[in-house]
């Protein structure tokens, strides 16, 4: 057999595919453990690769009836000091803000207490894991609304670009008429011209509507591609579905509403599936056509965005974002991977 | 009569998009081009704003680091995908897990990427945290200060983390579905494996592959966004960066409202070569496969 691979070459092979793993794996995981870091291990140096559940503090008590806490950077020097207190409310915030904590303060104040008897220890804290997620939605203004906006105008892009574009896909497979090439190279150039060449006339077009910084003048812009892909997509189905099926639906008396709706529509479904797929991913991931065609009604890829531009510190939230941001766009495109290498140059995955 | 209705029926399905792309697509791109050629004044200009184009700041920069980018980001993608492709295309325990892994990069939003990298290249990144837990470098690299052709070079190295594997999953793709009794024939035949890869896959890979290379062109040409969210407003010029900058960051002058215009028409053009260029290829491949209809 050609293909079988000796020693050599089979760790030579796993060595190449552990690399290829590692170097994607990698910079995810870091970004993962990023978006799950209180304040006090995003100014920690070397970083984790894996988050941590936990927080740790050495608690000494005063004779004041303060207690003194110290923090253990990992930076070789050992615990370091870092307030002195016995304030309920103050104790409640340091543990909200610098250790993702969320604790009543008199609560942590009696956990202190405990050092009056058994001496100065070690406290282990459990973190709230999505404190950064819940800081990003109270810290960047309208994050909320965002993400509303988004989910919008993605379902405002799916049914313009579906209804309009699964029409004329069904046209260019069904019939032969003049122009029709044409038709095809025209929908071609529409699908690769760029969005933001048309953004900033649309703009203007839309204040003249009434429709700027709407979420159906922006799908108005994010359908421009899709229904010509849709098209593109769906006329390929439709050449493949077998006509003999729709013929003898006429047969037994169904007209041609009927039988598309019974018969061509739930054939064609997949297509239809995986090209809403695509204008859901356009509207939820452009940032720069947003950017030009909104102004109070932002989607959520914009408020990510400029959270990055507005804060340098505080980079944890806008990771956190991002990761709200990233978990549809991940979902669907694992659904359509099959049509991607199909988009890529005809290759079939 | 019914006749007429049939012939009739096409043009009615596609009159909603005609309709459509008319007012959202033409109109637009019409008042678009306008725009570059009315001049500050209102009054028609051949060059005004394409002179005022040209001397704004960092234009040549812009043009140059464009092109600079598409090409070596897309020569390079093409090349370790190609060889990643040709060593792992075969079936083995865990390929199914490698093509979970590879399609991740691509499937994260652009904006999500660039945050994913700047968390990585901060002085207190995770990118120094590793390189000084694996004893590569003794003291941390101040990435964010790359200028000039090492921004771009960051920005490469970025977009290649992005792009490669699933440009190697789309060669794996390619390379699966060609005929192995080609091969094994070859083989009979006497080919080395050097001369196989040469005169059998490459040429069959071929066309998927040129016609690929231009859609990632198309999209290599548009950056902007990670170069804008990793470094900032004109550290690494591009294209499309000038358009997010003149209407982002210094809007309502009236000179940026126009060079924003501009700009656009300019990216838009070199778009649209690259679509050119890839209908003509994809014209041909479509004859060399033997004219079978898409």
């Amino acid at each position: 057999m050609m293909d079988r691979l000796n020693a050599v070459q089979k760790t030579v092979f796993a060595i190449i595919l552990a690399g290829m793993v590692m170097l994607v794996a990698i910079p995810l995981l870091f970004f993962i453990t990023v978006s799950f870091s209180n304040s006090t291990e995003m100014t920690q140096f070397p970083k984790n690769i894996f988050p941590s559940g936990e927080v740790t503090v050495y608690v000494e008590p005063k004779d004041d009836g303060k207690y003194e806490l110290f923090y253990d950077y990992q930076d070789g020097s050992g615990y370091t000091s870092i307030i002195t207190t016995n304030n309920a409310s103050k104790l409640e915030k340091h543990f909200a803000r610098q250790y993702a904590v969320v604790m009543d303060g008199e609560e942590i104040l009696e956990e202190f207490s405990r050092t009056r008897t058994e001496g100065a220890r070690e406290f282990t804290f459990r973190k709230d894991m999505f404190y950064n997620f819940k800081q990003f939605f109270k810290i960047v203004p309208n994050a909320g609304v965002a993400l509303k906006n988004s989910i919008i105008v993605s379902l405002y892009t799916i049914l313009i670009s579906l209804s309009l574009g699964s029409l004329a896909g069904y046209a260019i497979a069904r019939y032969q008429f003049k122009g029709r090439e044409q038709i095809n190279v025209g929908l071609l150039i529409v699908r690769m011209f760029p969005t933001v060449g048309i953004s900033i006339p649309m703009a203007v077009m839309l204040i003249k509507m009434g429709l700027y910084d709407t979420m159906i003048g922006l799908a108005f812009l994010y359908s421009i591609p899709n229904i010509a892909l849709t098209s593109w997509i769906t006329s390929s189905i439709f050449i493949g579905i077998n006509k003999e099926l729709e013929e003898a639906s006429y047969v037994f008396g169904a007209n041609s509403i009927q039988t598309f709706l019974k018969i061509t529509l739930p054939m064609a479904f997949p297509a239809m599936a995986a090209s809403s797929m695509y204008s859901f991913l356009t509207a939820w991931n452009d940032t720069i056509s947003a950017l030009i065609l909104t102004n109070e009604n932002q989607t959520l890829a914009l408020v990510v965005y400029k959270a990055i531009g507005t804060t340098s510190s505080g980079i944890q939230y806008a990771a956190a974002g991002s990761i709200v941001l990233i978990i549809p766009a991940l979902v669907f495109t694992f659904i359509i991977r099959k049509y991607i290498g199909q988009m890529w140059g005809g290759v079939e995955l | 009569m019914h006749k007429n209705m049939k012939k009739a029926t096409p043009y009615l399905l596609l009159f909603p998009i005609f309709i459509y792309y008319a007012v959202f697509w033409l109109a637009p791109v019409a008042s678009g081009i306008k725009e570059v050629f009315v001049g500050m004044d209102g009054d028609f200009t051949l060059t005004e704003n394409l002179k005022l184009m040209f001397r704004s700041d960092l234009f040549s920069e812009s043009v140059l680091n464009t092109a600079a980018f598409a090409a070596i980001s897309v020569v390079l993608q093409y090349v370790i995908a190609l060889v990643l492709a040709l060593l792992l295309s075969r079936k083995f325990i865990g390929s199914r897990f490698l093509m979970f892994i590879s399609m991740i990069p691509m499937a994260i939003t652009p904006t999500a990427t660039a945050i994913l990298w700047k968390t990585g290249l901060v002085k207190d990144g995770w990118i120094n945290s590793l390189l000084m837990g694996l004893h590569i470098i003794d003291n941390p690299i101040v990435f964010m200060n790359a200028e000039g052709f090492q921004a771009i070079l960051l920005l490469i190295v970025i977009d290649t983390w992005t792009v490669t594997p699933s440009v190697m999953i789309i060669l794996i793709a390619g390379l699966q579905g060609l005929q192995k009794e080609l091969k094994e024939a070859a083989y009979t035949f006497g080919a080395n494996k050097w001369q196989i890869l040469k005169d059998i896959t490459l040429p069959i890979l071929r066309p998927s592959i040129t016609t690929s290379v231009i859609m990632r062109m198309i999209a290599a040409v548009q950056v902007w966004s990670i170069a804008v969210m990793v470094l900032g407003y004109s550290k690494a010029p591009f294209l499309v960066e000038r358009i997010a900058f003149y209407v982002d960051a210094i809007p309502g002058v009236d000179t940026s409202t126009k060079l924003a215009y501009t700009y656009s028409f300019l990216t838009t053009i070199v778009v649209l070569l690259a679509t050119v260029v890839y209908l003509r290829v994809s014209g041909r491949n479509k004859i060399a496969a033997g004219g079978e209809d898409e």
